[in-house]
């Protein structure tokens, strides 16, 4: 890597300084009645946003506004306009993500203040919901604690990956490197196809026969265990690594390949020593994917699983099924109100902030490994 | 390195020798056994029947016992000299790794279940098994390492199958406080599964004559096998639901001109020429055959509503991140947050939408917040697949264009996007059919009733009304609750078998359900798939 010639602040400095030059430039360059029709296009949008924000029955008014003045510019000045409003596409895709974050975190507060705990003199908010494993939302002491439905995600993330990882990976070397192209030409859409059934079918028929098949081989009390939910959620998220990593491996450049096999090495050699290594940043980028899409999985967990929220006995049990994150919003949105709802939010802004946690540290990898190889990042 | 001598041996090694057909016909035999546990694990064979003649699983102990033999003698015969092969100092790590894990198993279930020690210990056992296992892998000629520990395994399986210590009738009470007990139904199928699996591998790496070209044999039996069960899979997966919803679904199916319900096209009234109750009608007391018409128009709503609401977002801020913006800090963040909305659960889409949405929309649940929840999940899959497309546009076309004195936004419209149009199309098709299945965010969002009167089917077009109080439009039928497929489905399952009595065979409509689902969903990603095809072929003439 270069040495970093310049300190953050400079950097930031120059950018916004960029910036900067760059508006001026553009408030330059546009003739003054363009300019008035897109200052009015971003004010009256705001106005909208701000009204929708504040539940106001007029946010109509603003955004009639924004039409209007979208449309005029849209004949006037069509290049000044398309530029306006793919920008404030863009945006939107960022503000999006941040209403999510606003409005989860917010709805999720007083449960947090509810399950404060006093360790060594300093109570710390939230921190009940973590260091016992009650919930009981009915019969006093009422206690929403995450730690059965945390246990039951990990559990099933856990068998989720055992599935989907090595049979992903096998999959992808398979695409990428192995299959000949008619064969592929078919396993290709198959797999694509695997990832658009949806997830309620595969819960159904996990409900239907897995369930009753595997509670009388286990002789368990009722149906529903972690064993199976994340089995299926393994193959559901098979699909997500095996098209991530086929990328991966495919970004490997074909000269490096090359080169191994002039040397005379097998094609699997060349597959061990020379692709994999090379992309493996990307590959365990895929399993990381992988890994996100079955944390975030729900309606196959809350069909097959018992729904009671408590740890399974021993913990290591995976015949049992009881909760999971996901689950326990699907199941109990309905009846829940005040301190539960919120109590439900908790578990989406757990979910959520693992998942995005997740979603940046593939994409670091993948970056890094584009960098290394070489290749537009 | 061993390149020359490679092709050598690949050379003289045209005819099929007996050692060769030895380890063929061990390939061979793992295959028999691996249907044989398939089979078992869906109990299409019998464990307590017999076969040929032979108790079940009597006859898979022999045949494992047989497998770990052949494989043991294979590579014992090469390590003497007997048969000729190629084998590597050592099997290598991957391999030993390979190995040590059955072995881990096995010793720990024997300390645990047949010794009766303490779970700590067994743990103990388990790796001290599973390290001998490794050595024995690692250490010797590879024609030995990567036959021996392995075989074992298989000839211990069967033994223990052959003997009878595991039989039929065999159960494995774990004391736990949940009840639960390990039985043969499902410790013999699946042991077998595994043994075979490693059998096969074992196998083929000897058919190939160890050594580089042995394990290259080795790894594309399993990968293909890999790839070959995905597929067999997704068969089998699509047939049973067609299988199990067919029934439903062709309830009451009349075919002939006059039999169908009366529909409006174009301002023409026709009558169907066919009849089919289950997509037609919705539920009510005094229906002959049931159906999930409202579920089916929710859906189709919620889809139009999504794709109105996501394409032009998505396609404009793709438009922005290729065209436009020079990359930086900003198209970063704007890369990683469409990343991370892409991998956000489908529940906390839900939620958001509860808590942004619904106290929005007249604080109900409605088809309009299932629209924007499901266009917010359909955004980023929209702004991903189309910035792909149009990156993949050669620079030379807007040099081109650019060449021409025309304005960046005119080449943007007459050239990018028009080249871009078969990707974008081709992602938003299958975007598309992902959020058509979603049960989840629709659930917290929008919908309400398991079984919903054909009355109440919306009509978003003839629900605009236009009032004199703000926002001065109104549309009763987008603020309602409704429907669709996936949550009819949910509905269905968690309302439970007693709660769906007034559908006549419950079962049976769920099942169609399911079909329904699937076909929709499913001919999405036909149509999806189809696109990419057309046009690739196009590109190809062109």
């Amino acid at each position: 890597m270069a040495p970093v010639t310049d300190s953050q602040s400079g950097r930031i400095r120059s950018a916004v300084g960029g910036h900067l030059r760059r508006t001026r430039e553009f408030v330059e360059d546009t003739e003054p009645p363009a300019l008035a029709i897109i200052t009015v296009m971003i004010l009256s949008l705001l106005g909208a946003l701000v009204g929708f924000l504040a539940v106001s029955d007029l946010t109509i008014v603003p955004f009639v506004v924004f039409l209007t003045a979208a449309g005029i510019g849209w004949f006037r000045y069509q290049e000044e306009t398309a530029y306006v409003i793919a920008l404030m596409m863009t945006v939107s895709t960022i503000l999006i993500l941040g209403l999510i974050i606003v409005f989860i975190f917010r709805e999720s507060v007083p449960v947090i203040r509810y399950e404060s705990a006093t360790v060594f003199g300093i109570t710390v908010p939230g921190l009940r919901m973590f260091i016992q494993p009650n919930w009981d939302a009915v019969s006093p002491p009422i206690r929403y604690s995450m730690v059965p439905m945390i246990h039951g995600t990990v559990m099933v993330t856990l068998i989720a990956s055992a599935v989907a990882a090595p049979l992903g990976v096998s999959a992808a070397l398979f695409l990428s490197e192995i299959a000949p192209s008619t064969v592929r030409e078919v396993v290709k859409p198959g797999v694509e196809i695997l990832a658009g059934i949806p997830s309620i079918v595969y819960g159904f028929i996990g409900f239907t026969v897995l369930g009753p098949w595997a509670s009388t081989q286990f002789q368990t009390t009722g149906q529903g265990s972690y064993l199976f939910v994340g089995i299926v959620v393994g193959v559901m998220a098979l699909p997500t690594v095996v098209s991530v990593a086929e990328d991966a491996l495919s970004s490997v450049p074909e000269s490096m390949k090359s080169g191994s096999l002039a040397m005379g090495t097998t094609d699997w050699q060349t597959m061990t020593s020379i692709t994999l290594p090379a992309a493996f940043s990307g590959v365990s980028a895929a399993v990381l994917l992988g890994v996100g899409r079955a944390i975030g999985e729900t309606m196959a967990a809350t069909v097959m699983l018992r729904g009671v929220p408590r740890l399974t006995e021993p913990l290591v049990n995976v015949f049992y099924g009881q909760e999971t994150l996901t689950s326990i919003i699907a199941r109990n949105y309905g009846e829940a109100d005040g301190l539960q709802m919120d109590a439900l939010f908790v578990a989406g802004v757990i979910l959520f902030v693992t998942v995005l946690v997740i979603s940046i540290g593939a994409q670091y990898i993948e970056w890094r490994m584009h960098k290394r190889l070489g290749g537009e990042i | 390195m061993a390149g020359a001598s490679e092709t050598d041996t690949q050379l003289v090694e045209q005819e099929t020798t007996e050692t060769d057909a030895v380890a063929g016909v061990a390939i061979g035999l793992s295959a028999v056994l691996f249907a044989l546990a398939v089979a078992a694990m869906f109990e299409r064979v019998s464990l307590t029947g017999t076969i040929a003649g032979v108790q079940t699983v009597t006859l898979l102990g022999g045949l494992l016992t047989a497998l770990g033999v052949a494989v043991i003698a294979f590579g014992v015969g090469s390590r003497f000299g007997y048969v000729e092969t190629d084998p590597d100092p050592s099997a290598g790590l991957i391999a030993g790794f390979g190995a040590a894990v059955p072995w881990i198993v096995v010793g720990g279930a024997v300390t645990l279940q047949t010794l009766g020690l303490s779970p700590t210990v067994s743990v103990f056992g388990g790796l001290v098994v599973g390290a001998v296992a490794f050595a024995l892998t690692v250490l010797p000629r590879e024609d030995v390492g990567s036959t021996l520990p392995l075989g074992a395994l298989l000839g211990l399986t069967g033994l223990v199958f052959l003997t009878g210590v595991i039989g039929p009738t065999w159960v494995w009470e774990l004391d736990w406080a949940q009840q639960a007990a390990i039985t043969a139904e499902f410790f013999i199928p699946v042991a077998t599964l595994f043994t075979t699996l490693y059998g096969g591998w074992a196998s083929a790496k000897a058919y190939g004559g160890f050594g580089a070209r042995g394990r290259h044999m080795g790894a594309y039996v399993l990968v293909y096998l890999n790839a070959l069960s995905i597929v067999a899979f997704l068969f089998i997966l699509v047939a049973f639901v067609v299988v199990q919803g067919v029934p439903g679904l062709l309830n009451g199916v009349e075919l002939g001109l006059g039999t169908g319900p009366q529909t409006t096209i174009l301002g023409v009234s026709v009558t169907l020429p066919v009849s089919v109750p289950f997509v037609m009608n919705g539920v009510a007391l005094f229906n002959d055959f049931q159906g999930v018409l409202p579920a089916i128009v929710g859906t189709v709503w919620l889809v139009a509503g999504a794709v109105t609401l996501a394409v032009p977002l998505g396609v404009g801020a793709a438009v922005f991140l290729t065209e436009y913006a020079d990359r930086g800090r900003f198209t970063q963040v704007v890369e990683v947050a469409t990343n991370g909305l892409w991998s956000t659960p489908s529940i906390v889409f839900g939620l958001f939408g509860f808590a942004f949405l619904i106290p929005r929309f007249g604080n109900g649940k409605s088809l309009l917040s299932g629209m924007i929840t499901l266009g917010f999940m359909l955004l980023p899959l929209v702004v991903i697949t189309s910035r792909e497309a149009m990156l993949s546009v050669p620079d030379e076309y807007r040099d081109a264009s650019a060449a021409l004195g025309v304005t960046k936004w005119q080449t943007i419209r007459s050239v990018v996007l028009p080249a871009a149009l078969p990707g974008v199309v081709t992602g938003v098709i299958l975007g598309v059919g992902r959020i058509a299945g979603e049960t989840a965010p629709i659930l917290l969002t929008m919908a309400g009733g398991t079984f919903i009167p054909g009355s109440q089917t919306v009509d978003v077009i003839g629900g605009f009304q236009f009032t004199t109080s703000p926002p001065f439009v109104a549309n009763p039928a987008l603020l309602e609750a409704t429907s669709a497929l996936p949550y009819q489905l949910y509905a269905l399952i968690s309302a439970g078998v007693g709660a769906s009595s007034n559908v006549g065979n419950a079962d049976e409509f769920r099942w169609a359900t399911a079909l329904v689902l699937l076909m929709v969903v499913l001919s999405f990603y036909a149509i999806g798939i189809a696109t990419r095809y057309y046009f690739r072929r196009q590109l190809k003439h062109t």
